[in-house]
């Protein structure tokens, strides 16, 4: 009954309630579309610092994260360490040997950080084959194939097929230098890879290291990069005593740190908002039980409860606003959905711009995640549960004798 | 008129003894002549030497034998003969430039300045040393910080706008022969970060040079450098077209 009359009495001052109605559908959907434009640009953050470059997890000695020791290797065979294999959350392993050297090509020499790897295993982690600008990502096959990054490429003025030629201080001692053939050239937009970073065959490099059969580490992707600190947890003490497994949230504080932000910064954007449209609902609703203050009077002098009255009032505001999270939910998707399949591109206009370890792309891209519909739909209902509270009370307050004289 | 003449001897004698005597602090010694004897101790006017190189660290050990050959303090070209696998690798340094060629890949690589404070050959003493150690004595304000009967020591820090690595070097150097004993290498802090020993002084022609020095990097007990000289020449009529790219490949 209370119900059917809370329906009835939202729809007689149809343009009221249509405009407050709107404001709240229009508040829910733009702040869901802003949300999942924020998580899209944290996302390709993250896929930046871990997908092309670190992984989600990665296994080494405790401190090799820290000082990259050429000397902190471990043996190749550790990649296929069962504890890793059966682990069905890992979707990649790639056994990596790590080098800092001289890369130089006639007169120029630049300093960069060589990426030993195995080409069909490294693809599986990282995904720079599909930032290839030119040339081709290396294969198998190829005993001394580079790919690098294309503002070294720039300074060294080479193409897919020049020569390089690689120095650095092997593990004996000895200077290792040999020469490299480019295969591919990356842009990331991450101006520390796209200056610094080249990969290389994994045989090559441990023959020009001296470091036959090591790798400095295991890089793991895993199914959900949020997940990656519980999977770390649980495959620790699985592990030799020398060796560790470090989730990207430790190998990059900075990233973690912006994501707990977000998550802060998100709060604080939906409860501006929602003040808003709070006082919004609060002032439709402070006119409507004003309207109906006589009307009010003559339900509680036929009898009707104060209880019922208040719950008359809050029950329409709760309607009002799941209307407006029904339609603004569906609004909300389906710019999201727009904006995750075709986004905006601002290329045009704004470069890369890398921060905290990632690189935030020049587009506009939204992804879902769940977090950002729970919140706004959560927090629409409670605000117009509390704007519809104190024009209940007032209402369930009234005194009926005052309130049927009141024209 | 020889007896005038050699009065004429005495008279100057006693002159410059006087002279000596009563000017006595600018006479004393000239210590950038003193410094720059030191670093140049290995090359007179040109100089050949055959070395042997023995570096530790925590990792390794590894012997080097090498063939060097200078011109000057601006032309250098040292080639490795042993160990087999690295023969014929070869750094040339001309005036403040070094290249390294790499016999494997048949190249010569300029060194960068980014990598001019990286090792050479694997070794404790720096690209830096080899461009810059020689003009010390222009680079640095050298005062003497201490005489005794036997010693100099000698204080060097850096002018105002020199580009330098060290934050304060200090010579010790042996009077009798003319030698240095020890060289200290203080950062910017003012921390002692290296040093170099000199030891095994030796008769070459009419030199007397320490033929083995000792490099200690304090940041790494335990690794050292032993830089020992197994033949030394001075004055050879060595040319500045010897030390050229091309020269720096052959064989």
């Amino acid at each position: 009954m209370l119900l059917t009359l809370a329906f009835r009495n939202l729809w007689r001052n149809q343009r009221r309630t249509l405009l407050t109605l709107s404001a709240m559908v229009v508040s829910a959907a733009l702040l869901i579309l802003a949300l999942g434009v924020f998580s899209g640009m944290f996302k390709d953050m993250l896929a930046s610092a871990t997908e092309q470059y670190y992984g989600h997890l990665v296994l080494a000695e405790p401190a090799y994260h820290l000082r990259r020791d050429l000397f902190s290797s471990l043996p190749a065979k550790l990649a296929d360490l069962p504890a890793l294999k059966e682990a069905p959350e890992i979707t990649g392993r790639s056994p990596r040997l790590r080098s800092f050297g001289l890369l130089s090509r006639r007169d120029t020499s630049q300093p960069v950080e060589l990426l030993g790897m195995i080409p069909e295993l490294e693809q599986q982690v990282t995904s720079l084959q599909h930032e290839l600008t030119a040339g081709r990502y290396p294969a198998a096959e190829d005993r001394n194939a580079a790919l690098i990054g294309h503002s070294l490429a720039r300074k060294l003025k080479v193409q897919p097929g020049d020569e390089l030629v690689f120095v650095t201080q092997a593990a004996d001692g000895s200077i290792g230098n040999d020469l490299l053939v480019v295969s591919g050239i990356f842009a990331t937009g991450d101006s520390r890879h796209d200056n610094n970073l080249v990969l290389a065959p994994l045989p090559w490099l441990q023959q020009v290291l001296v470091l036959p059969g090591r790798i400095h580490e295991v890089a793991m992707l895993v199914n959900d990069p949020m997940n990656a600190a519980q999977v770390a947890n649980r495959l620790n003490p699985l592990l030799p005593d020398n060796l560790k497994i470090l989730d990207w949230g430790i190998l990059l504080p900075e990233m973690r740190e912006v994501i707990a932000a977000y998550d802060v910064s998100r709060m604080i954007i939906v409860t501006i908002l929602y003040l808003a449209t709070g006082l919004g609902i609060l002032n439709t609703f402070f006119m409507s039980v004003m309207e109906r203050t006589r009307e009010f009077g003559i339900l509680m002098a036929q009898g009707m409860r104060p209880w019922a009255i208040r719950g008359l009032v809050l029950l329409e505001t709760l309607l009002l606003g799941c209307i407006a999270l029904t339609i603004g939910l569906l609004c909300g998707a389906l710019m999201t959905l727009y904006m995750q399949e075709i986004g905006i591109d601002l290329a045009e206009y704004i470069t890369p711009v890398t921060y905290a370890g990632g690189t935030i792309l020049p587009r506009l891209h939204a992804v879902f995640e769940p977090g950002n519909f729970a919140v706004p739909a959560g927090m629409l209902l409670l605000v117009s549960l509390f704007a519809g509270f104190l024009p209940a009370n007032r209402a369930a307050r009234l005194d009926p004798v005052a309130a049927v004289r009141e024209d | 008129m020889f007896l005038s003449e050699g009065k004429k001897h005495l008279v100057c004698l006693a002159a410059a003894l006087c002279l000596a005597l009563f000017s006595g602090p600018a006479l004393a010694l000239d210590v950038q002549a003193l410094i720059r004897e030191i670093e140049q101790q290995y090359m007179g006017v040109s100089s050949q030497a055959n070395t042997i190189m023995q570096v530790r660290t925590a990792n390794w050990e590894r012997t080097l034998e090498m063939e060097a050959w200078s011109l000057g303090r601006d032309y250098f070209l040292v080639r490795i003969l042993e160990p087999a696998k690295e023969r014929g690798v070869a750094t040339l340094k001309r005036n403040r430039e070094v290249w390294n060629y790499l016999p494997k890949v048949d190249r010569v690589i300029k060194v960068p300045p980014s990598m001019m404070g990286g090792s050479w050959m694997g070794s404790h003493i720096t690209n830096d040393d080899l461009v810059k150690a020689n003009h010390i004595d222009e680079e640095y304000r050298l005062r003497l910080l201490e005489e005794s009967g036997t010693h100099y020591v000698v204080e060097c820090l850096p002018k105002p706008d020199a580009a330098v690595v060290w934050g304060k070097i200090i010579y010790r150097v042996r009077k009798q022969p003319q030698v240095p004993e020890q060289v200290d290498y203080y950062d910017e802090e003012m921390v002692r970060v290296r040093e170099i020993h000199f030891d095994d002084v030796q008769q070459i022609g009419d030199r007397i040079v320490p033929l083995r020095l000792t490099v200690l990097p304090l940041e790494k007990p335990g690794e050292t450098t032993i830089l020992h000289y197994r033949e030394l020449v001075y004055d050879l009529p060595l040319e500045e077209s010897f030390f050229s790219l091309r020269n720096l490949k052959q064989p």
